[in-house]
C-alpha cells in the first residue's frame, strides 16, 4: 500500500500548494459576484479531502493485492522511452520532422525488441511515409528543419 | 411527424456521396484502430480531429467521420476480444466471457457475425430511441437556466462516481483532477491567469487533444513496454462465417431486452457502456437459469453485452446532443470536436443546426449497416492485422500521436506537455484510477464553472438559486441518492453473504 499512500500524500501536498497559489487569484475589476478564485479552491478542497482519505485508508478500494511492482528492468525501459519522447519534443522543430521521426522511430523499434536492420528500414519508411501523408496529402503542416534547403 | 421529416433530411445529408465515402473510410479505419493495441475509440477519435480540421471538412462530415470511426472501433475491439481474449477496453470484458470460448470451439466466425448482428440491433434500438427522445428532451431542456445546468452536471459527475461500483472514491478523485485541469489558463470572465506558472504555452489552457492523446496513447505505450512480445496469435476464424436462422432467432429476445437496457444506461450521464454490458450479461444469465451455458460459449452470453454495449454507445448521444453533457469518454471527445467547430451542443442545436444533428443520427444508421455488410467478408483481412508485431506498431502509433498533438497549435510545448500528461496517466493507471472519468471531468469542467458563475451573477451572489426551482430541487434529490448509493451498497455488502460470481 506504500505507493498508494505515497501518491495520495503527493496529491495532498499538491492541493495545498495549488491552494496557496489560487488564494492570490483576484480580479482587478469585478463584474460578477464569484470571481476567479472560488471555483478552483472548492475543487482543491474536495480533492484534498479525497487525498486525505486515501492517505489514511489507502487500501479502501484496491481489494488488497493490486500493488504495482517496480521491476528495475521495466524502470530502465520506461526511462528510455521517456527520454525518446522528450528528445522527440525537443528536436521536432529544430531538426525537422523527417530526421527526428526517423531517429525516434528507430529508437522505439529497438526498445520494443526489433532487430537493427528492420528497425532502421521501418523508421525511414515511417518518417518519409507519414511526412508525405500528413504534410502533402492531409494538409497538416510539419516542420522541415535542417532539410528545408531540399524543399523544392 | 415533424421528426420523421427531419430524419428524412438527415438521411439526405448522410447519403450524399461525400458523406457516404467518409462513413465507409471511417468505419474501415475505425475497425483497424480498434484492433490495434494501444489505440482505442477514445484516442482513435481524438487523433482524427486535427486531420478532419486540416482537411477542411464541413462540421457535419467531420462528425460523421468521428461517429463512424467510433462505431468501427467498437467492432475492431470485438474482434480482438473474441479471437484473442484481449478486451480492448473495459466495456468489452463481458464479450470475452463467452466470445473466446466460442472461438476456441471453432465457432469464431459465427461468434463474430452474431456479435456484429447483435450490435447492429442494439444500435438500431438505440437510434430509434434517440429519434424518439432527443427532440422531446431538447424541447424540455430549452427552459433550463444556468443553475439547472450546473446541477445537471453535478448530477452527471456524482452519477459517474456512484455508479462506478467498486471504486467510487478513486473515480471521484479522477473527476476532480479533470475538473481542476480544465481551470488551467486564462479565466474567461476576469482575465486572470490561473495555474499557468508563467508559462505562455499554458495561457490558453490545456488543449483537449493534447490531454486525450497524452492520457490514453502515451500511457498505453508505456503500458505496452511490459509486453514487448512479437505479435499475437489469434484463434483462426474458420468454418461457417455466418450464423444461421436458428441461432439468430435464439438470441433475438436477448437482443431486444439488452438493447432497451443499454439505451437506458446510455442516457444516464456517466453510467456508460461498461455498466450496461455487465448488467445485460448478468440479467440474461439469470433469465436463462440452468439451461444456459454462460461462460463456456453461450450465444446469448455473447449477444447480451454486445447489444447493450452498442445501444448505450448510441444512447449516450442523447445527453450529448440535447444537453451538451457527454455520457462516455468517446462522446466527451466528440463534444470537444464540436466545440472546436464553434458548435455548442445543447437544446438550441436542434433548432439552429438540424442538419448536423439529424445528419449525425442518420449516419449512425448508415455506419451500422456498412459495418455489418463489410465485416463478415473482411474478417480474415482484419485478423491478419493482429499478427503485426509491437516493434513496428508502437513507433508508428507514437509518431502519429505526436503529429496529432503538434497539429493542434504547431508548438513543441504541447509535445512536452503530452509526455508529462502521459507519465501522469501511466501512474494513475498503475494505481487503478479510471482515466475516462478524468477526461469527462475535463470536458465538463469549463461548462460547469461558467454555468455556476452565470447562475450566481443572475442571483447576485445568492446561493439560493441553486435549489429554488423544482428542477434543481429534483436534481438535488437525485444527487443525494447517488451519493448515498455506494454507502448503502457497502453496508449491504458487509451484512449479506457475498453473492456467488456476481
Amino acid at each position: 500500500m506504500l505507493y498508494h499512500r505515497l501518491f495520495a500524500g503527493c496529491m495532498l501536498l499538491a492541493c495545498i500548494g495549488l491552494g496557496i497559489t489560487a488564494w492570490g487569484y483576484h480580479a482587478p475589476y469585478s463584474y460578477e459576484p464569484v470571481g476567479p478564485r472560488a471555483y478552483p479552491l472548492m475543487l482543491l478542497m474536495l480533492l484534498g479531502a479525497g487525498a486525505l482519505l486515501l492517505v489514511f485508508k489507502p487500501d479502501l478500494e484496491t481489494g488488497g493485492e493490486t500493488e504495482p511492482k517496480i521491476v528495475p528492468e521495466m524502470l530502465r525501459k520506461i526511462l528510455i522511452c521517456l527520454a525518446l519522447l522528450l528528445a522527440l519534443a525537443a528536436l521536432f522543430e529544430r531538426v525537422g520532422f523527417i530526421v527526428t521521426a526517423a531517429l525516434f522511430g528507430f529508437g522505439m523499434a529497438r526498445l520494443f525488441g526489433g532487430r537493427w536492420l528492420p528497425s532502421a528500414v521501418l523508421a525511414l519508411v515511417l518518417a518519409l511515409g507519414l511526412y508525405f501523408l500528413f504534410d502533402r496529402i492531409l494538409d497538416v503542416p510539419l516542420p522541415m528543419g535542417v532539410l528545408a534547403a531540399l524543399e523544392n | 411527424m415533424e421528426t420523421l421529416q427531419y430524419l428524412g433530411q438527415g438521411f439526405g445529408v448522410a447519403l450524399s456521396p461525400n458523406n457516404l465515402i467518409t462513413a465507409l473510410a471511417g468505419t474501415t479505419l475505425g475497425t483497424i484502430v480498434g484492433l490495434l493495441p494501444g489505440l482505442g475509440p477514445i484516442n482513435g477519435v481524438a487523433l482524427l480531429i486535427p486531420v478532419a480540421f486540416a482537411l477542411g471538412l464541413p462540421p457535419e462530415t467531420a462528425l460523421i467521420l468521428l461517429a463512424s470511426v467510433y462505431l468501427g472501433c467498437e467492432y475492431g475491439g470485438r474482434i480482438s476480444s473474441i479471437l484473442l481474449n484481449i478486451p480492448g477496453e473495459a466495456s468489452a470484458v463481458m464479450t470475452t466471457l463467452d466470445g473466446y470460448p466460442l472461438a476456441r470451439q471453432g465457432k469464431g466466425g459465427i461468434a463474430l457475425s452474431i456479435s456484429a448482428w447483435s450490435s447492429f440491433i442494439g444500435g438500431m434500438i438505440a437510434t430509434i430511441g434517440v429519434v424518439a427522445f432527443a427532440p422531446l428532451l431538447a424541447s424540455w431542456a430549452v427552459s433550463f437556466g444556468p443553475a439547472e445546468y450546473f446541477m445537471l452536471m453535478v448530477f452527471a459527475i456524482v452519477c459517474l462516481a456512484g455508479m462506478a461500483g467498486d471504486k467510487p472514491v478513486k473515480t471521484a478523485i479522477a473527476v476532480l483532477i479533470g475538473l481542476l485541469l480544465s481551470c488551467v489558463g486564462i479565466d474567461a470572465n476576469s482575465g486572470v491567469y490561473r495555474f499557468t506558472f508563467g508559462s505562455l504555452g499554458l495561457s490558453d489552457g490545456i488543449q483537449f487533444v493534447v490531454l486525450v492523446l497524452g492520457l490514453f496513447s502515451i500511457s498505453e505505450i508505456l503500458m505496452l513496454l511490459e509486453r514487448t512480445h512479437h505479435g499475437q496469435t489469434a484463434v483462426k476464424a474458420s468454418g461457417r462465417m455466418l450464423f444461421n436462422f436458428k441461432e439468430g432467432a435464439s438470441v433475438f429476445a436477448t437482443n431486444l431486452r439488452s438493447g432497451l437496457l443499454g439505451f437506458i444506461f446510455g442516457i444516464l450521464p456517466g453510467a456508460g457502456a461498461t455498466l450496461a454490458s455487465a448488467v445485460a450479461y448478468m440479467s440474461e444469465k439469470r433469465i436463462a437459469g440452468s439451461d444456459g451455458r454462460f461462460g463456456d460459449g453461450d450465444l446469448r452470453g455473447l449477444a447480451a453485452p454486445e447489444t447493450a454495449n452498442s445501444a448505450s454507445a448510441c444512447g449516450s448521444m442523447v445527453p450529448m446532443l440535447t444537453l451538451g453533457i457527454p455520457g462516455s469518454g468517446t462522446t466527451a471527445v466528440m463534444l470537444g470536436a464540436l466545440t472546436l467547430y464553434n458548435i455548442t451542443p445543447g437544446p438550441l442545436l436542434f433548432q439552429n443546426q438540424p442538419e448536423i444533428v439529424w445528419g449525425l443520427i442518420a449516419s449512425l444508421f448508415v455506419a451500422n449497416v456498412i459495418l455489418i455488410i463489410m465485416n463478415i467478408p473482411m474478417i480474415n483481412v482484419f485478423t491478419r492485422i493482429l499478427s503485426v508485431p509491437n516493434w513496428t506498431l508502437v513507433p508508428a502509433i507514437a509518431i502519429i500521436t505526436s503529429i496529432g498533438v503538434y497539429a493542434v497549435h504547431a508548438t513543441t510545448f504541447d509535445l512536452f506537455l503530452m509526455t508529462a500528461i502521459g507519465v501522469f496517466g501511466y501512474v494513475l493507471r498503475k494505481l487503478d484510477f479510471p482515466l475516462s472519468a478524468l477526461l469527462l471531468g475535463f470536458i465538463l469542467g469549463g461548462m460547469m464553472e461558467s454555468n455556476l458563475r452565470r447562475a450566481l451573477s443572475i442571483s447576485d451572489g445568492n446561493l439560493g438559486i441553486l435549489w429554488n426551482s423544482p428542477i434543481t430541487l429534483g436534481l438535488w434529490v437525485l444527487v443525494v441518492f447517488m451519493v448515498a448509493l455506494p454507502f448503502w451498497r457497502a453496508y449491504r455488502g458487509r451484512r449479506a453473504v457475498p453473492l456467488p460470481d456476481a
